[in-house]
Formats: C-alpha cells, sequence, structure tokens
C-alpha cells in the first residue's frame, strides 16, 4: 500500500521532511546546548534507544499486545451489539443512549477503578483498550447496517429472503465500508486506552516505562519510549488500513 | 393469471391520510405482457409493490393462479427489476447472478444461457462498477430471470438509461419474453415503450388512481424498431398521450 501509483514520492517526500526536522533539532542543540532534561538531541535519544533496544522492544511488544487485544475484543463486541440492535429496536432505544453517555465520559476517569477490578497486569488495559475500540466501532456499524438501499431490501423481501440472509448478504457487506473508517480509528485509540491504563498502574510496558524513566530522569530513553510506542501505533494503523483495502475492495473511497 | 381486485392503498403522510390507490381492478393472462401508464405520482409503483406483496394494500386482493400474492411470493414467482439496477457492488456479474437461486435453493437456468440471453458473455468476472449503465441493467434483468419466475414485475427499468441503450434493452427484452413466456407487468413513463412492448396498455388515472382505460395493442409480433415510425403507432401514442393530460 506504501509504494503507489506515484512511484516512490509519497515515501520519500514525508521521510525527508522527517530527517530535515531531525538534522535542525540536532543543529539547534549543538548552538544552544538545550538541557537534557528538558530536550535531548537525537543523537542523545538514539544512543539511549540503542542501549535499551531490548527493553524497549518488550515493553513496547507488551503494550501492542493489550492494544490488540483490547482492540478485537472491543471491536468484535461492537459489531455483535449493532447487530442486536439492528434487530431489536426495543434494545436498541433501551441501551444506545447509554452507550453515547459512556462514549462522552473521559476514559481516564474509570481507568483507576478498571486497575482497582481488573488489577496490576495486562488485563486492566486490555479492558481499557477494549472500551475506547468500541464506541466509534458501534456507532459506525450501526449507521451501516441500517444505512442499506431500500431497493435491495424490496428486491431481497421479493425473494422471500429470511432476516439472517439479509444480515449476511447485504447488511454485513454493506457495513464494512462505515466499520473499517472506524477501526481506523479504533486502532490508534487502542494504542492511547493501552497506555493510560499503564500510567494508572502496571509494572510493565511502555506507560509504565516512561513513567519510570521520568521519575529517574533519563528524559532520552522516555523520548525513545515515546517514539517506540508512536512506531506501533503507526504500524496498526497501517494495517488496518491494509486489511481494509483487502476487505472493502469495491469502495471508491478506500 | 393475476387477478387484482379492488385493490386500494392509503398512506399516512405528515399531512394527514393520502390515497394512492383508489380501487383498481385488473386481470392479467399468463404469459400476457401488460404495460401501466400514469401521470406522475398516481402510484403505479404502489401498484406493482402490492402485486408483488412488498407493500400490503389497505383492501382488495391480488390472486396469482389462485394462490395469494403472499403464497405467491413466497413461493418465488415474482420477480423485480428497479429503476436503478440494485447490483451488489461486492459481488461479481456472475455472483450478482447467483444472489436470487442461493436464497430460493433453486438450481435456475444455466447460468451461461442466462449470460447469452442479454449478453453478457465474457462479463461474468467484472464487478458492477465495471460496467456501464446499460450493462448493469442487463445484469439486473439476467438476475431476475435466473430463477424462472412466473410474474416479471418491471418498474421503469429503463427510465435511468440513455434513449440509444433503451432501444436496445426493449428489444433483449422481447426476445427474452418470447423465450421464456414470462408473465409480464411493465411499469413506464414512455407511452410509446409501452405500446412497442406490451400487449394491453393499462392507463391508470391521477391519484386516487383508478383503471381509466385498457387498450389493446393491435400491432403483430414480433415487432421492430421500423414499427416505431409507423403512422398507426404515432396516432395510437397521440391518442394516449391526449387521455394521459
Amino acid at each position: 500500500m506504501l509504494a503507489g501509483r506515484a512511484g516512490l514520492r509519497p515515501i520519500l517526500a514525508p521521510a525527508i521532511t522527517l530527517v530535515a526536522l531531525l538534522l535542525l533539532w540536532e543543529a539547534a542543540d549543538r548552538v544552544f546546548h538545550f538541557n537534557v532534561i528538558l530536550l535531548p538531541s537525537p543523537s542523545e535519544i538514539a544512543v539511549a534507544a540503542y542501549e535499551n533496544f531490548g527493553r524497549l522492544l518488550k515493553e513496547t511488544g507488551i503494550t501492542m499486545f493489550e492494544s490488540v487485544m483490547g482492540f478485537l475484543l472491543g471491536s468484535g463486541a461492537a459489531f455483535l451489539l449493532a447487530i442486536v440492535f439492528v434487530h431489536s429496536r426495543l434494545t436498541q432505544e433501551a441501551v444506545y443512549p447509554y452507550a453515547v453517555a459512556l462514549k462522552s465520559t473521559p476514559l481516564i476517569a474509570i481507568a483507576p477503578l478498571l486497575v482497582l477490578w481488573f488489577g496490576n497486569g495486562v488485563l486492566s488495559k486490555i479492558v481499557m483498550s477494549a472500551l475506547v475500540a468500541f464506541f466509534p466501532v458501534l456507532v459506525n456499524a450501526v449507521n451501516g447496517l441500517t444505512a442499506v438501499d431500500p431497493e435491495a431490501l424490496d428486491l431481497m423481501k421479493s425473494l422471500s429472503a429470511s432476516r439472517f440472509q439479509v444480515l449476511l448478504k447485504i447488511r454485513i457487506p454493506n457495513a464494512a465500508g462505515y466499520i473499517f473508517a472506524a477501526l481506523k480509528i479504533a486502532s490508534s485509540l487502542a494504542v492511547v486506552g493501552a497506555v493510560i491504563g499503564e500510567f494508572t498502574g502496571a509494572s510493565v510496558g511502555v506507560g509504565h516505562l516512561i513513567n519510570t524513566s521520568s521519575y529517574y530522569l533519563d528524559i532520552p530513553l522516555m523520548f525513545a519510549a515515546i517514539g517506540m510506542i508512536s512506531l506501533g501505533g503507526i504500524l496498526f494503523f497501517a494495517t488496518t488500513a491494509l486489511v481494509e483495502r483487502r476487505v472493502v475492495f469495491w469502495s471508491a473511497t478506500v | 393469471m393475476i387477478v387484482l381486485q379492488d385493490i386500494g392503498k392509503c398512506y399516512t403522510s405528515a399531512n394527514g391520510p393520502l390515497q394512492a390507490l383508489e380501487k383498481v381492478t385488473l386481470s392479467v393472462a399468463d404469459g400476457e405482457f401488460v404495460s401501466i401508464i400514469g401521470p406522475s405520482g398516481c402510484g403505479k409503483s404502489t401498484l406493482i409493490k402490492i402485486v408483488g406483496d412488498i407493500l400490503e394494500p389497505s383492501h382488495g386482493s391480488v390472486t396469482v393462479n389462485g394462490f395469494s400474492s403472499r403464497q405467491a411470493r413466497l413461493k418465488g414467482m415474482f420477480s423485480y427489476v428497479f429503476q436503478n439496477p440494485v447490483l451488489l457492488p461486492w459481488r461479481r456479474v456472475i455472483d450478482n447472478l447467483k444472489l436470487p437461486l442461493e436464497i430460493l435453493h433453486r438450481p435456475g437456468r444455466p447460468l451461461a444461457d442466462l449470460l447469452d440471453m442479454v449478453g453478457l458473455r465474457g462479463s461474468e468476472r467484472l464487478y458492477p462498477r465495471e460496467l456501464s449503465g446499460g450493462m448493469q441493467q442487463r445484469v439486473a434483468l439476467a438476475r431476475a430471470l435466473s430463477f424462472d419466475p412466473a410474474v416479471l414485475l418491471l418498474d421503469e427499468p429503463f427510465g435511468a438509461v440513455d434513449e440509444l441503450t433503451r432501444n436496445t434493452l426493449n428489444e433483449e427484452l422481447l426476445r427474452v419474453w418470447r423465450e421464456t413466456r414470462v408473465t409480464v407487468l411493465l411499469i413506464t413513463h414512455s407511452i410509446a415503450e409501452a405500446i412497442h412492448l406490451a400487449d394491453r396498455v393499462v392507463l391508470l388515472s391521477k391519484r386516487p388512481a383508478i383503471v381509466k382505460q385498457v387498450y389493446d395493442v393491435p400491432f403483430p409480433r414480433p415487432r421492430d424498431k421500423a414499427l416505431k415510425e409507423s403512422p398507426p403507432f404515432q396516432e395510437m401514442v397521440r391518442c394516449l398521450r391526449e387521455e394521459l393530460d
């Protein structure tokens, strides 16, 4: 997906921007000698990343595992609930307002509660990730399953198709585009959820590493950790977008 | 034999009840081709949806060979073509054709015959977006015929294609009808199309609709494009247009 029709340009152009910014930053540091506790130079960060590479990889791996598990759980549950909503108006009317209300609750507010309930380990982070991934997928899945061409429904009715056949052959494929739009958002949010969970209480993960390196004023390591998890988030998003292109191949907007 | 007895349909709209159909009585013989014309908004689409049991009438009844329209629908006797082709964009042409067969669990017509019938041979692996509007409508027609329905309900099927394509599709529809002997109910805005294709043309009044007049089309079959240029044909078009206005 990265090598588009314009050849290497879509990769090269932003890469050059990045290198230029890093060089500028490095040069500014050589001239102004920023305090390493406030803003380490790219080379200092690179050294820290090199020296702690094994640890960075392990902690990032844990956080990404939490994110992906939470993402799968949250979006899977949202998809199933959306199917229930579409087939039972009463359930939708009774439950949907609370789903929307919960969506507006800042997740960070309930993070300590989740750690209390699900412990200091990976489970509380997975739950947190799942919660943030849940709502965008729920909303879009409901929209996509409902926004079906009325004539397609007439066609199915003229064939006396069952609700299950309509769901399988019309509604779900129709919703796929909507759902993937939400999954891309959810993939980023899931990482945010996991890191917030780790900030709140954890003994492993990138969030924990960022916290401890801030206590020890090891700011280059902190930057390296931020860089790693940002890279993880980007990879997660790109993978979701790649799967989207494969699955929703008929959509012009993908 | 399709028998429509005193069909009426009342909608509830924001401005109170809306009477779309007053009392429509009509019978259509097996294998007959009947066109229905009428002023815009007179309830033609509503009527054809009631025939196929997509909508329920407020009063009156439809029977098809002695079955109620519900029974007939459950037996898979009806087939629709709408103004839009309503193809599933995630399915190839061939898989769009198979949709009714998957739902009805019927073997249906051989797909190769079907493709030949509407001139789609060679396009079966394409996706709908790769086809022109006329080709998409051909797929819709082939899909409608795939399971050998008893009644073909056509709701302005060629309303969205250009004149030239429309003429070609008309010719193909006639040929397909000759080959399958399916009973056809066609709704159209084009008086010439209505006459050219049908055994009888039913003229509905403005809302709330009743059957204003039924015309037998006297022209022998097979009919070709040249017929449309002939003075008797044009006289009939003129006559119907006056009645419609």
